[in-house]
């Protein structure tokens, strides 16, 4: 879930980060400001300064102009239900410090760098050097000592070396603390006035660890503040509820599409290649979904039963990888269970069964008892696809 | 006593049956609670039989072999 910028800022602010002052703004609401001023709309994106979403103001009247332009446009697919105002300041130096995960080394990894207010990610490949990175474990954290070496690598020293660490080693107990995946400042701006100050944050936390913080959680579930140009259908929010049932696996992340071949597909990138796969042959799919990590047979059931209950859906293509986390016969349990409480026949219903794997016998047995044919893995994505598409027509 | 499921039986034979007091195991090893206390003895919680993963725990645990497991998809 990733947070919006005064979202995050309010959590810096908890642990002791200087940011600008800084307030939210609505439409239409009278304004009174000191000096100049930065106005951001508050949307869930990185790069909002190149896509129109910052501006920046010197008078009310002007300002007042800008928050209700920014509050009416259509910023990437984004529009903003809020924009955040802060003071605009002389900056001296700009610089850039992250925490994110590293999948490869699978270990949390501070990235620090003494040019800020860039692409990181850019600046990586065009001047390595100028990028510093740093492993560290969830164990032993980040202490000071060793954000202290992040920093001095990078060149910097004296009064701003023991700043810099302080406002790294502060961010590594945020991402650890609030389980994020991302916690980057850019730009930590050094002031005019010798203040490091957080100009920008870019908060992430980990879907799955969002119910263990009652602040994160809260926010999710205020279904007003991001509004995208698309709102998740009915159709969506139930399948959503239906992957909240239980904590056991993923039969969820659906989105809707307006074609009459149900999809229960999943296993990493499969879930992805299935769906194309379906539609290179011809196929309409009716949904696109993530099933994975061995749903409870109450999940996949009510995802059966729910796609079934789709106007002009009969048929459902049910293409997994092989899987080694998700039991073949628990998902073939929740199929069948789902297509028999719909009123429908399995045998007549399932498009196609392509999900081989762990239990893959037991889960045979249980299909072919209700007349459903199974297709092995010697069957490749593709194949299967095909096959659900021509049983659909 | 049966419990009707579309895919697992599970019965409990409460004449052979130790009672919770002097064993309870089936309620303490099932990881999709498929067995609750109905005073001293186990009863089966027939909403969550579907769940059952076949790992026979609970028959491994009971002394007296008092609980059987049918799969009903099978000859």
């Amino acid at each position: 879930m990733r947070l919006l910028e005064h979202e995050s800022k309010r959590i810096l602010e908890k642990y002791r980060i200087a940011l600008p002052v800084g307030r939210l703004v609505g439409q239409g609401e009278p304004l009174t400001i000191d000096g100049p001023v930065m106005l951001k709309a508050q949307i869930p994106i990185g790069g909002r300064g190149k896509a129109g979403g910052i501006l920046a103001a010197t008078q009310a009247e002007e300002a007042r102009q800008k928050v209700s332009h920014l509050l009416k446009s259509n910023i990437r697919g984004y529009i903003p239900k809020a924009v955040y105002m802060e003071e605009k300041k002389a900056v001296k130096q700009e610089f850039f410090m992250g925490i994110t995960y590293d999948t490869v080394a699978k270990a949390p990894v501070a990235i620090f760098s003494a040019e800020g207010g860039v692409d990181i990610e850019e600046l990586a490949q065009r001047k390595p050097a100028l990028v510093r990175k740093e492993h560290f474990t969830v164990h032993s954290r980040l202490p000071l000592h060793r954000a202290r070496e992040i920093v001095a690598e990078a060149g910097v020293s004296g009064k701003l070396l023991l700043g810099l660490s302080v406002a790294l080693a502060t961010i590594a107990e945020v991402f650890l603390d609030y389980d994020a995946t991302v916690v980057e400042v850019n730009p930590l701006a050094l002031m005019d006035d010798g203040r490091l100050v957080a100009l920008d944050c870019h908060l992430e936390i980990d879907d799955d660890a969002v119910p263990r913080h009652a602040d994160i959680a809260a926010m999710e579930k205020d279904t007003g503040r991001v509004e995208g140009e698309r709102r998740m259908s009915d159709f969506e929010r139930l399948a959503f509820n239906i992957d909240n049932l239980d904590h056991r696996g993923v039969a969820g992340r659906v989105i809707e599409f307006d074609g009459n071949l149900g999809l229960i597909i999943g296993g990493g990138g499969a879930s992805l290649t299935a769906f194309d796969a379906i539609r290179a042959h011809g196929g309409r799919p009716a949904n696109y979904c993530e099933v994975g990590g061995n749903p409870s047979v109450l999940k996949v059931k009510e995802l059966t039963r729910l796609i079934l209950s789709k106007p002009g859906v009969d048929k459902i293509a049910v293409i997994m990888n092989v899987v080694s986390n998700t039991r073949v016969d628990m998902m073939a349990r929740g199929i069948v269970k789902g297509i028999l409480e719909s009123g429908k026949n399995p045998a007549q219903t399932v498009a196609v069964f392509r999900v081989p794997g762990a239990w893959e016998e037991e889960g045979h047995k249980i299909l072919s008892k209700y007349g459903v044919p199974i297709q092995d893995r010697t069957v490749s994505i593709d194949e299967a696809a095909r096959i659900a598409v021509t049983n659909t027509h | 006593m049966s419990s009707p499921s579309e895919f697992i039986v599970v019965e409990v034979d409460m004449a052979a049956c130790a009672g919770l007091a002097r064993c309870g195991g089936c309620v303490r090893v099932c990881p999709v609670s498929i067995f609750q206390k109905s005073g001293d003895k186990p009863a089966v919680v027939e909403k969550n039989l579907d769940e059952c993963i076949l790992c026979e725990r609970c028959l491994q645990s009971c002394g007296p072999e008092a609980i059987t497991i049918r799969k009903l998809y099978e000859a």
